[in-house]
């Protein structure tokens, strides 16, 4: 089953703050290292990009905006190696703390035309335990900053589900991310990781009532503010989905460059170290799966669910040679699953529970 | 050469030192040089060595020098809880003699009289030793004095430090003194008695055997009196404690056999063997079959797994006679056993070996004693799981198990001791002083009270001083009733449970508030009802499921979310399936009230 691969995911690994609740691929921006991190990146792509014409690039983090201008135009340099169609949606991410408007040009220049801020929240206590800094001057003025130079599809994280949140905490970091009037919100619940400054404090999750309750505040708001959920937690105005987000939830082949970074071609779903060191040597491997067709049909099920519109039945059936509809009766009777316009889907009012049905789906 | 052996056993309270004695002696005759010396040699299994107890029997051979005189010395090793006293009657119809063996810093416990008296039902020559003298807090005189007072020659006891070796050498001495040779002539007919048997994926079942009259060899088609199954001896050994191959066994003489024994039901532990062409007339006594007094369910999670349950409980069987088990089928777990049980620590060892030794994932129904009901119709029928207790209105009476539990205590504790027994619905029989600190309490007490959580609020009420032993007396009228839990609306048979009707309200509420916690959270709420007949005493409630989704997915890290889902998929296949409900095997224990 080999495709054309057309996105492709760039990790960059530095910040300059660490967030409590963090345990992605991260490292303290230390200038030593990103000139040798940006070297071997290079040679990573110059030695498995095949000359795709690309739809998507990402490039994430860490905080990508955590490097200077001459760090940043260099990485946009390497980065000009790729074929990229015209229509490619290019998204950087970036700290509203770490912006400014020299970066914002150069993106520009770059052709970057999808911007990502991590926003998180705006209380003041839920910034403290977050281990973030951030006023709503600075948000402000960074958003019209962008609107002047034409940026016209940015997206900011939102996260919400803090042990020191209320509910009209999150209700006011909303009303405050709608006057924002940006094209893109991504929302997700705080998960304590291990290895993070939270777990190690012992942080403990709020109640699983209390999350739900959140949640369902996030959909009705978004609703009201036109925002289509198009995807477990993502919302946006019409014609504004991330491309690259929904890639994954395609099951579509990418490319992931950099450390930590996964990429998906063929069958083989591929993880990078997390070890700068042995990235640095060039070492960049840490674990290669090849899927068998189980693994295949188990992605495309899970993955595929994360989205409103589902599953595609007559092109799932046609790779898998399976009927969804007799196989998922139980479900489907049950109210757990929908079936619409040929598609099945999880109904929007069960997506609060959706790894119960995946994992009932899954299976023997 | 027959006068030159010794059978005997160790005795004694459970932590008394019994096992590190055993080493002991076993490095002093040689048999084991102290590099070899794993803690607690004797224990072979390693739920032995981990809870610190011994669970089976094992017989070593071993040689000691004394005036120029070479002896066999054969040390059967016997378990120490109240639950396996019958194990212990088992190695004590092998030997002549048994070691009593007593710490100095606790002195004669409610286990240590049970077996003493025990060997002596036995007429077993009994050799008391206080051990663990090194200790700082040991008190010689003390349980010396004890000992006294049990009838026992001052001169006779023997001081051991099972850590130190110290008087390890003396209690040998002792042994070859005191304890007599085996008697039976070599010449009669042959009789050996079968006091352990296991099976060895290689040489089918091995039957530990002592010769009591007559000789066994190699070559000889031996017969089983009981079961009149026939077989060659394919081999005969010793353990020293390796395993040393001989020809032959001679009365007086203990070893085990084998002879491609592959069928189960032919080796009965308590049988007696002979020989085919020249058999003797009369079988050996035996033992009287012990019989089980707590029953409980087990099911395995994965139904198709239940022919593998049936064959993992047959081989435990084998080593394990007090065991029994028999099909059942609950509507809400499926196919299974109900298994009898000497008590709820022997239900708690074979539950873990299915576990480990066979990989079989259970559910194990609360256990439940053996009731005695008579119907209207005057017939009398037994019940050994509350689902099959008949409906209210076909009962005239209903009889439950009795026992007389002996207390040891230090008497600052007699108040909590007489709370404690009040509240399990006790009736005061006796109590006595031992000394001016120590006394004896006897209660008759519902058997049923006393397996569910007796021993550890009897440990917790005196600090882990008290000690405590009982036996089954008979059974008495109860008022007893039959409660259901439902859940989502339908009983769950194998929740069910029996209880003292005064006590009804306040355990039904306790199981449902329990239940509550230990149930996941499902798609939909689910309702936890107590019931007595069609009158619901108390309800709790699991929510419904309310979070449990993928977070967003960072870089991609798409194979981290599906080990995520796998995990929790993995999670599911250990619950049972009740229904449209997912129960964790905690549910089926909540019954158990631990608080």
């Amino acid at each position: 089953m080999k495709s054309k691969i057309t996105n492709c995911y760039i990790h960059i690994p530095f910040c300059n703050t660490i967030c409590s609740y963090c345990d992605f691929c991260k490292l303290y921006y230390d200038d030593k290292y990103i000139n040798n991190y940006l070297s071997q990146l290079e040679k990573e792509i110059n030695s498995i990009y095949k000359g795709e014409e690309l739809e998507t690039i990402y490039i994430g983090g860490g905080t990508p905006s955590s490097l200077n201008i001459k760090e940043l135009e260099r990485l946009f340099n390497i980065l000009k190696v790729f074929n990229k169609s015209k229509d490619i949606e290019f998204t950087i991410e970036s700290n509203f703390e770490n912006i400014d408007e020299d970066k914002l040009k150069l993106y520009k220049k770059y052709g970057i035309n999808r911007l990502s801020f991590g926003l998180e929240s705006i209380s003041k206590k839920n910034l403290d335990f977050l281990n973030r800094n951030i006023s709503k001057e600075k948000i402000n003025k960074t958003i019209d900053m962008c609107r002047k130079l034409g940026f016209n599809n940015i997206n900011v994280d939102l996260m919400y589900a803090l042990p020191t949140e209320s509910i009209e905490d999150l209700k006011s970091d909303l009303d405050y991310i709608f006057s924002l009037d940006i094209e893109h919100i991504s929302t997700y619940s705080l998960i304590i990781e291990d290895h993070t400054m939270l777990k190690i404090n012992n942080v403990k999750n709020i109640s699983e009532d209390l999350d739900y309750e959140m949640y369902k505040l996030i959909c009705t708001e978004m609703k009201k503010h036109n925002y289509e959920h198009y995807e477990i937690s993502n919302f946006s105005k019409p014609d504004f989905y991330s491309k690259h987000n929904l890639c994954y939830w395609n099951n579509s082949n990418y490319y992931g460059f950099g450390l930590g970074a996964s990429s998906y071609a063929g069958n083989k779903r591929i993880t990078n170290t997390r070890s700068i060191n042995k990235y640095l040597e060039g070492n960049y491997i840490l674990e290669n799966i090849e899927l068998d067709d189980r693994d295949l049909y188990e992605y495309e099920i899970m993955l595929n669910l994360r989205k409103a519109d589902g599953i595609l039945i007559s092109d799932f059936e046609n790779k898998y040679n399976c009927n969804l509809r007799s196989k998922f009766k139980e479900l489907l009777d049950d109210g757990l699953l929908v079936e619409i316009n040929g598609r099945i889907r999880i109904p929007e009012d069960k997506w609060y529970i959706s790894n119960e049905i995946i994992v009932r789906m899954l299976e023997d | 050469m027959q006068q030159n052996i010794r059978n005997f056993c160790i005795i004694a309270h459970i932590d008394h030192g019994k096992s590190t004695l055993a080493d002991r002696i076993l490095e002093l005759t040689g048999a084991i040089d102290k590099r070899e010396l794993k803690e607690q040699m004797l224990d072979s299994m390693d739920l032995e060595r981990e809870r610190g107890i011994t669970i089976k029997l094992n017989a070593v051979q071993l040689t000691y020098k004394k005036n120029n005189q070479e002896y066999m010395l054969n040390l059967i090793d016997t378990p120490g809880h109240v639950d396996f006293s019958y194990e212990v009657s088992r190695s004590l119809a092998a030997c002549e003699g048994a070691i009593l063996v007593v710490d100095a810093t606790q002195g004669v416990e409610a286990q240590t009289l049970a077996n003493l008296y025990l060997a002596l039902d036995n007429n077993l020559t009994v050799i008391p030793v206080i051990n663990k003298i090194d200790l700082p807090s040991a008190d010689v005189d003390k349980v010396s004095e004890e000992l006294e007072n049990l009838g026992f020659d001052k001169e006779n006891i023997v001081l051991t430090s099972g850590k130190t070796g110290e008087g390890v050498d003396k209690l040998l001495d002792k042994v070859i003194e005191l304890i007599p040779a085996p008697k039976g002539d070599a010449n009669s007919k042959l009789k050996a008695l079968i006091f352990d048997s296991k099976f060895d994926n290689y040489r089918g079942i091995i039957t530990s055997i002592r010769v009591m009259e007559g000789k066994i060899s190699v070559g000889d088609e031996i017969l089983m009196m009981q079961t009149n199954a026939s077989y060659e001896v394919l081999g005969i050994s010793i353990d020293t404690p390796n395993e040393k191959k001989v020809k032959e066994l001679k009365a007086g003489e203990v070893g085990y056999l084998y002879a491609s024994i592959k069928s189960l039901k032919d080796v009965s532990v308590g049988d007696t063997i002979t020989l085919k062409k020249n058999p003797a007339e009369e079988k050996l006594p035996g033992y009287k079959p012990m019989k089980a007094s707590v029953y409980s369910g087990l099911y395995p999670i994965d139904p198709s797994r239940f022919e593998d349950l049936r064959e993992a409980l047959e081989k435990l069987q084998l080593n394990d006679s007090a065991l029994s088990f028999e099909p059942e089928t609950s509507a809400a777990l499926g196919f299974g056993f109900r298994v009898g049980f000497l008590g709820l620590l022997h239900m708690e060892i074979v539950e873990e070996r299915i576990s480990r030794e066979f990989n079989i994932e259970i559910i194990a129904t609360s256990p439940s004693v053996v009731y005695k009901l008579i119907l209207n119709d005057n017939s009398e029928i037994e019940v050994d799981a509350p689902y099959k207790m008949p409906t209210p209105e076909k009962i005239k009476t209903i009889m439950e198990p009795y026992v007389k539990a002996v207390v040891f205590s230090p008497s600052d504790y007699i108040g909590d001791i007489m709370k404690l027994c009040q509240d399990k619905r006790g009736i005061f029989i006796n109590m006595d002083y031992i000394d001016t600190t120590r006394v004896t309490i006897e209660y008759k007490l519902p058997l049923s009270e006393m397996i569910f959580d007796f021993f550890d609020k009897l440990k917790s009420c005196t600090k882990g001083y008290a000690s405590f032993d009982y036996e089954v007396i008979g059974y008495e009228e109860s008022k007893l009733v039959k409660m259901d839990i439902l859940i989502n609306g339908e009983v769950v048979d194998a929740l069910s449970l029996i209880v003292y009707k005064d006590f009804a309200y306040n355990r039904g509420k306790e199981i449902v508030e329990k239940l509550k916690d230990i149930i996941p959270r499902q798609l939909f709420e689910v309702p936890i009802q107590a019931a007595l007949g069609n009158h619901i005493i108390s309800r709790s409630t699991v929510k419904a499921l309310r979070k449990d989704v993928l977070a967003k997915c960072y870089g991609g890290d798409i194979t981290r979310k599906k080990k995520l889902l796998e995990k929790q998929k993995e999670g599911k296949k250990r619950m049972k399936k009740v229904g449209s409900i997912e129960l964790p095997q905690e549910a089926f224990l909540s019954i158990l009230s631990k608080d």
